[in-house]
């Protein structure tokens, strides 16, 4: 599979995109900012659409399909503000993913957080109740245990 | 096994790989019970109870309240002031902190009798034993949902704060904190908890000053959105080939 395979797969297909400085997403897929197509984020965010114009047709860097380099990404809007971001591609595989821009509301440029980025719900985290064993919440008191997801665990039994 | 019992104003739930004979269990209830019976201020007659009254002086109080209040009060300076062992008017309170306290203990129990699983207490869970156990994390728009699900590895442990239910220990500041609702990820649970506690009540202005400090993954639920940190464990997307 090539490099550009990957890096227009993972833009099209709307799965995450992590942007902290140094955080290879091949490996660590860790991070946060989804740009996806689900739009459940962006606010009239017209790129990471799905049509797969936004892995091709905003690359810059590279001429060739996987070559390695960078390649990047339109800016799309996120409700944390406007976010770009830029693969790196080194031996055919995604090395970084860089955030380029992250502006707030007011069009200041921000530096984006090392501790906590936004990232797109649908896209980034599992929730399949079904595979859990325990359910993690707001604390409850006993009486709002009874109406909770792990009352319903715990009295199925599993 | 899996079992639950109620304790501390809330559910305690056990589940495990094997079953855990009635001694060990009764042992992880006597854990609860009697910190229960140290800390709580809803019963008249402990300790912190007659603290609220001014009836025992912390000099005469238990070492165990000392202990902990004096640990409490370390959580405060290092959060910031953002997890407080007082009430707005001034008493001792440590709800905040003990849950997660009596859980640790009671899980060193169910470890000793060599069994894997998980340890949750009124929706605070930590993974002993071996192997990585599923656990999921309440939606707080949708509570009828998960809103993350995540395996939790042995030695780890999860805390999630709210500022929609309950919340009687987070005072500060809750009626402006954009924060709905934390969870964080430590390798023990008095962290997880007391910063679970200690975000929601900052709001998300505050949440790199807090945790820049510490070695923890956290997931934050905004009014705008999401927010996690970058070694927040999700599942690997599936790529297209």
């Amino acid at each position: 599979m090539s490099a550009r395979a990957i890096v227009g797969g993972i833009l099209t297909s709307g799965a995450i995109l992590g942007i902290a400085t140094g955080v290879g997403v091949a490996a660590h897929p860790s991070v946060s900012v989804g740009v996806g197509t689900t739009g459940t984020i962006g606010t009239g965010a017209s790129s990471g659409s799905s049509s797969g114009s936004s892995g091709s047709g905003s690359t810059s860097g590279s001429s060739g399909s996987g070559a390695d380099g960078s390649y990047t990404g339109q800016s799309v809007n996120t409700p944390f503000g406007s976010v770009q971001v830029q693969v790196t591609v080194s031996g055919g595989k995604i090395a970084d993913v860089t955030a380029l821009h992250l502006t707030d509301a007011d069009g200041r440029s921000r530096q984006i957080s090392d501790y906590a980025a936004p990232i797109l719900h649908d896209e980034v985290l599992s929730a399949q109740s079904a595979n859990v064993q325990m359910v993690g919440g707001a604390t409850y008191t006993s009486e709002g245990y009874l109406m909770s997801l792990q009352s319903a665990l715990d009295q199925a039994g599993l | 096994m899996r079992t639950a019992f109620e304790t501390m104003g809330t559910v305690v739930s056990v589940a495990t790989d094997a079953d855990v004979s009635p001694r060990v269990l009764d042992a992880v209830r006597q854990v609860f019970a009697e910190y229960d019976e140290t800390f709580s201020l809803y019963r008249p007659e402990s300790p912190l109870s007659a603290l609220a009254r001014g009836e025992l002086t912390l000099e005469a109080a238990p070492a165990v309240v000392r202990d902990e209040y004096a640990r409490a009060l370390e959580w405060r300076t290092r959060t910031h002031g953002w997890f407080t062992p007082h009430r707005p008017d001034g008493v001792i309170d440590l709800s905040g902190s003990i849950k997660a306290v009596a859980t640790d203990a009671a899980r060193g129990l169910l470890e000793q009798a060599g069994v894997c699983g998980l340890l949750g207490a009124g929706g605070d869970i930590m993974a002993f034993g071996e192997g990585v156990h599923p656990v999921g994390i309440v939606d707080p728009r949708d509570r009828a949902r998960l809103l993350a699900d995540l395996g939790l590895p042995a030695g780890r442990a999860i805390a999630t704060s709210g500022s929609a239910e309950r919340g009687d220990h987070i005072w500060s500041r809750l009626g402006t904190t954009d924060v709905l609702q934390a969870s964080v990820i430590a390798d023990d649970i008095v962290t997880a908890d007391v910063l679970a506690t200690a975000l929601v009540a900052a709001g998300s202005s505050a949440l790199d000053d807090l945790l820049a400090a510490f070695d923890v993954d956290a997931l934050i639920v905004t009014r705008e959105g999401l927010l996690a940190t970058r070694h927040w464990p999700v599942r690997e997307p599936a790529v297209p080939a």
